[in-house]
């Protein structure tokens, strides 16, 4: 412990002292030739920091230097983006957190930072929302929308302005029906929620679900995506039900501060793009039920322009 | 009792043995390093147990998990600084038994508390988990609302004696849990544009303030040492012997431990204080508390341990997660492939149960690093300030600064440094402050996500059965101070 802490506390000190040197390295190819700094938008031990601990050693070795993980939670990585805008573009410092909720945050409030101006470099995994209902309630999906329709269901998110929020919100829009939506700090208080009974149904990231699921207290009804879910090929998506919902997916990836040079792009990509081949990091990704989801610069940057006009639509409506 | 007897004779392998004494003497360095918490330290030891066998990993991190609390009582007894949270109530009198020079004696109330607050909260996990988890599930926002008002009542009971100033205290607390993101509506409160305070006012950084700042300010005003005697006064044992002498507080305080610990949106913070506020409030000299009462000491760490077994009920029967540490420990069980839920018991009954008999053993073995190696660390009660102050000041201002890696947190802990330093001069106490912190944010979202569900009507309130007991006892709690004495004077004036 003390080893890890001396050593943490070392490599701070390193990277202060070395980003008050550091010069213009950037155009060289000669990248990378410290440590990097991997910057996690939420505290220790949540999902975004999980998967970023969980993918460091393989990035390690196909850069061949340290990947240092860095927890900067607070306000929902507002202060961490904030932050993140005016870091310098060297490639030594990478930020990584659950898209498209910085996207959300700025349709919420003032900020000083825009998701558009970040340098994307690379998405590995994607998790899809859920919709579960109480297992003794509604059996199929036509059921609960024939009862959603009738009066209006409370339903419990996983937080206000959350991707959550966002994708009931496009739900609702998309399949006429009303709901009061309460917001919760987290799946672990929806879910606990529904399953006692207190709620209609409940939105969540799929994984959240998985122990009520099997224990037979909860049923799952509708999976927001374009193609069935790996870990729950049973349950439909919108599509199966004839339904035009496009689901807008939680996305897990990296990004570099706004005005990367390419050349460093390319040499970060290249080494995550080979992380997330690594047999070993595939095991692991399998064990947490992690769906894989790999995005290249290109198709991420893409994500990110077309993700704008979708979350614009219901910005009124994140805080009514 | 086949799996028992398999479970235990798994876990005394000496490669498990091993893992247990590891986790639970990495916990309590976890525990003393303030702004390090047991989230933090399961997140950094998860490399290093990524490929050892699932029930022995377990069993670490479990061991970690629960030890991590007695390492925070350590140092908010010897230096009045909190380790986490949870151990704020231990500090009110933990501190003043310190500057009589019963630091062993209450480091020995603290390590016995933990050893059977652990153990009663253990025995309660392993035989009526599903049970637990079923009854914690009847809890909806009406009833968690209620829960807090009856925890908030609490609070007459604390401040007598000096009412005023007491309500001062905790309005000033309830102000405070406004600041932040509403989480039902979706706006920002009182932040002024600050983002560090966007998540509401962070509590260890301000416990950090409250209690590890002003106490450095008050220390140094005098040039003598922590133990205001310099020297230690009462040894280990007596502390053993005293702890047992109070059998009615260490259930009472079990019980509310386990009950906040089941609950899983119920913070764990509360358990300490609100078993420390009860103690006070049924204790015949309620006047001793906050003064060195041992009592104090004894209810508020008996709690928090037995909280944290009442917290795994509803994390490994149903896995919802009770707090952030039970949500990271639930994340490492799904990683080695224990997918928490009902069946649990059945599929994987062999890891859970060793995890059970690990988690039993590991109360034992923290008690046995206390009367070895802790109670030396009384003797810190002894240095003079000009050495003892500047350390706590930089320790546990880092530790602020860590928790987030923001140097506004640090800022945030100096401006609670000084508020508690004026209350303090100004005869206020803090705990209705923290009480008013801790439940403010509980009683307002619960009741606004009440009327979202019921649409608007307050029926929702007094509908259930659970609801209905709950407000039975809100109002005995507060017509308690009153009650008595027209009880006396009936039954008095019958005679």
């Amino acid at each position: 412990m003390f080893k890890n802490l001396s050593k943490s506390l070392a490599f701070l000190s390193v990277v202060g002292v070395s980003l008050l040197l550091a010069c213009s390295s950037a155009n060289s190819v000669d990248f990378p030739k410290k440590p990097i700094k991997l910057i996690a938008c939420a505290a220790a031990g949540g999902g975004e920091d999980t998967e970023a601990r969980g993918i460091a050693p393989y990035v390690e070795k196909y850069l061949g230097v340290n990947v240092m993980i860095e927890n900067q939670p607070g306000a929902g990585g507002k202060i961490a983006f904030e932050k993140f805008q005016r870091t310098k573009p060297d490639g030594y410092n990478l930020i990584t957190y659950t898209f498209p909720k910085s996207i959300i945050i700025e349709y919420m409030g003032k900020t000083n930072y825009r998701t558009r101006d970040f340098t994307p470099i690379f998405a590995w995994s994607r998790s899809n929302q859920l919709l579960v209902v109480y297992a003794d309630t509604w059996k199929t999906f036509d059921e609960f929308l024939k009862a959603a329709k009738a009066k209006t269901l409370a339903g419990g998110l996983s937080g206000r302005g959350s991707t959550t929020h966002l994708a009931g919100l496009v739900a609702v829009d998309e399949l006429g029906i009303k709901v009061n939506w309460v917001p919760y700090e987290g799946a672990a208080g929806s879910t606990a929620a529904l399953a006692g009974k207190h709620l209609d149904f409940t939105l969540c990231l799929a994984t959240s679900a998985v122990p009520l699921i099997q224990a037979g207290k909860l049923r799952p009804l509708l999976m927001f995506s374009d193609k069935r879910d790996p870990y729950f090929p049973e349950v439909p998506i919108p599509k199966d039900l004839g339904f035009d919902v496009t689901p807008i997916p939680a996305i897990r990836g990296v990004e570099a501060p706004p005005n990367t040079p390419p050349s460093i792009v390319k040499v970060l990509e290249e080494a995550f793009s080979k992380a997330v081949k690594e047999p070993a990091f595939i095991d692991w990704a399998d064990k947490r039920k992690m769906v894989l989801h790999p995005l290249s610069a290109k198709e991420f940057s893409r994500i990110v322009v077309d993700t704008y006009p979708k979350v614009e639509q219901f910005k009124e409506m994140f805080k009514e | 009792m086949d799996v028992v007897t398999q479970a235990v004779t798994f876990v005394f392998q000496w490669q498990n043995l091993a893992a247990l004494i590891a986790g639970t003497i990495y916990g309590i360095i976890i525990g003393v390093l303030p702004g390090l918490g047991p989230s933090a330290g399961m997140a950094l030891a998860l490399p290093l147990v990524l490929k050892w066998h699932p029930a022995t990993a377990l069993i670490f991190m479990g061991s970690l998990y629960k030890c991590s609390n007695y390492g925070g009582s350590i140092t908010a007894i010897l230096v009045n600084t909190p380790g986490d949270a949870s151990n704020a109530a231990t500090i009110l009198d933990g501190y003043p038994m310190c500057e009589k020079g019963k630091g062993g004696v209450a480091l020995a109330i603290s390590a016995t508390g933990a050893m059977v607050g652990g153990t009663i909260g253990m025995i309660c996990l392993i035989f009526s988990a599903p049970f637990l988890a079923e009854f914690a599930l009847r809890f909806g926002p009406a009833e968690y609302f209620l829960t807090a008002l009856l925890a908030l009542s609490i609070i007459a009971a604390v401040v007598q004696g000096a009412t005023i100033k007491g309500l001062i205290s905790a309005g000033l607390g309830l102000m405070l849990s406004t600041v932040g993101f509403d989480v039902v509506t979706g706006h920002l409160r009182y932040t002024f544009g600050w983002s560090p305070i966007e998540d509401g006012i962070p509590l260890i950084q301000a416990l950090v303030g409250l209690f590890a700042v002003t106490q450095s300010l008050v220390l140094a005003e005098s040039a003598e040492s922590i133990s205001r005697i310099g020297k230690l006064a009462g040894g280990f044992w007596e502390g053993v012997m005293t702890y047992f002498k109070y059998p009615y507080a260490i259930i009472r305080a079990a019980t509310i431990g386990l009950f906040i610990g089941i609950l899983p949106a119920v913070g764990q913070s509360s358990a300490g204080l609100l078993a420390w506020a009860e103690a006070k409030r049924e204790s015949k000299h309620p006047e001793t508390f906050g003064n060195g009462e041992p009592e104090g000491v004894i209810s508020s760490e008996t709690s928090t341990n037995a909280c944290m077994p009442g917290d795994l009920v509803c994390t490994i029967a149903l896995g919802i997660p009770g707090s952030v540490g039970a949500a990271i420990f639930l994340g490492v069980m799904i990683i080695f492939g224990v997918i928490p839920g009902p069946l649990v018991f059945k599929e994987k009954a062999d890891v859970i149960y060793s995890l059970f008999v690990a988690l039993v053993l590991t109360s034992f073995i923290l008690f046995l690093v206390g009367i070895t190696v802790a109670r030396h660390f009384a003797l810190v009660t002894l240095l003079p300030n000009e050495i003892i102050v500047p350390v706590i000041l930089v320790v546990s201002l880092l530790g602020s600064f860590a928790i987030r890696n923001l140097m506004a947190d640090v800022f945030i802990s100096l401006v609670f440094g000084i508020l508690g330093y004026i209350m303090l001069k100004g005869g206020f106490t803090p705990v209705p402050l923290l009480l008013g912190m801790v439940l403010g944010e509980m009683v307002e979202i619960n009741y606004h996500r009440a009327l979202m569900i019921s649409g608007g009507s307050y029926s929702i309130f007094y509908s259930s059965i659970i609801s209905k007991i709950l407000i039975f006892l809100t109002f005995l709690s507060l017509a308690g101070p009153y009650w008595g004495p027209i009880w006396k004077k009936l039954t008095q004036g019958g005679k």
